[in-house]
């Protein structure tokens, strides 16, 4: 048999490579020197000029703040959206590709407007945040969620749908439902922090 | 019987790794949800405990 017509796996160990890499990363030293190494970063960013908008006026930190909040709301509205039609509870009577790929825009946008706020907002807040677990448990709920959609979620979802296995498309859909609860829960609990 | 084209042979190989990565990664992500807000509730619970009895 040819090795061409071997089913190459290189997403699946690449994930796999990926996970390991973190695990190692979370359980070995390196996590706590790469947190002591960002100090420096998280000071310089309350000395921009981001830092001292958002310090000196509530106003704009409470309007960037409002805007970053209808970003999540949007975000959170199309992945709602798009994991309820995975898992054939809403909109059943509209195209999978449909829907996903309009939530899927929608998606994009709102997490680049929600990220540009956010850096302005923990600019104004950088020290604080930069002392609280719960800032970074929301950034690592974070990453995990854009490498999931844009690395795993994505590429699934370019194939035909219809012929992709139904409890793959329901085990993507909970876990992209877990990952951007962890998102939004982690980041109220921010605002509880202060 | 019907032949597949090597095209055909690809993007069926394709999909399987795609399906794969997402079973892999689905997985992970659950346990590390169930993890860590199980962690963070029973946090919660001895905090609630220690305030209220």
């Amino acid at each position: 048999m040819s090795s061409r017509m071997l089913p190459s796996y290189t997403r699946s160990v690449a994930v796999i490579a990926t996970i390991g890499l973190c695990l190692g990363f979370v359980l070995s030293n390196a996590r706590l020197d790469t947190y002591s190494a960002l100090l420096p970063l998280f000071e310089w960013m309350e000395t921009t000029s981001f830092g001292v908008i958002g310090k000196t006026w509530g106003a704009v930190f409470a309007t960037v703040e409002a805007v970053h909040l209808l970003a999540m709301a949007v975000l959170g509205g199309s992945v709602l959206v798009s994991d309820g039609r995975l898992l054939c509870l809403i909109f059943t009577d509209v195209p999978q590709r449909q829907v996903q790929d309009a939530c899927h825009r929608l998606f994009v946008w709102s997490l680049l407007l929600s990220i540009i706020t956010g850096v302005f907002m923990a600019c104004g807040v950088a020290i604080k945040v930069y002392y609280l677990n719960v800032f970074w448990y929301k950034m690592l709920a974070l990453t995990v969620g854009v490498v999931f959609v844009f690395f795993v979620r994505r590429p699934l979802l370019r194939h035909d749908i219809e012929n992709l296995n139904p409890w793959v498309l329901r085990m993507v859909a909970v876990a992209s439902l877990m990952i951007w609860f962890s998102v939004a829960a982690t980041g109220r609990w921010i605002g509880f922090s202060g | 019987m019907k032949e597949t084209t090597e095209p055909q042979k690809t993007s069926d190989n394709a999909s399987k790794d795609a399906q794969l990565a997402a079973v892999i990664a689905s997985s992970v992500i659950a346990v590390g949800f169930v993890i860590y807000w199980t962690i963070q509730i029973q946090d919660m619970l001895e905090m609630l405990a220690l305030a209220y009895g």
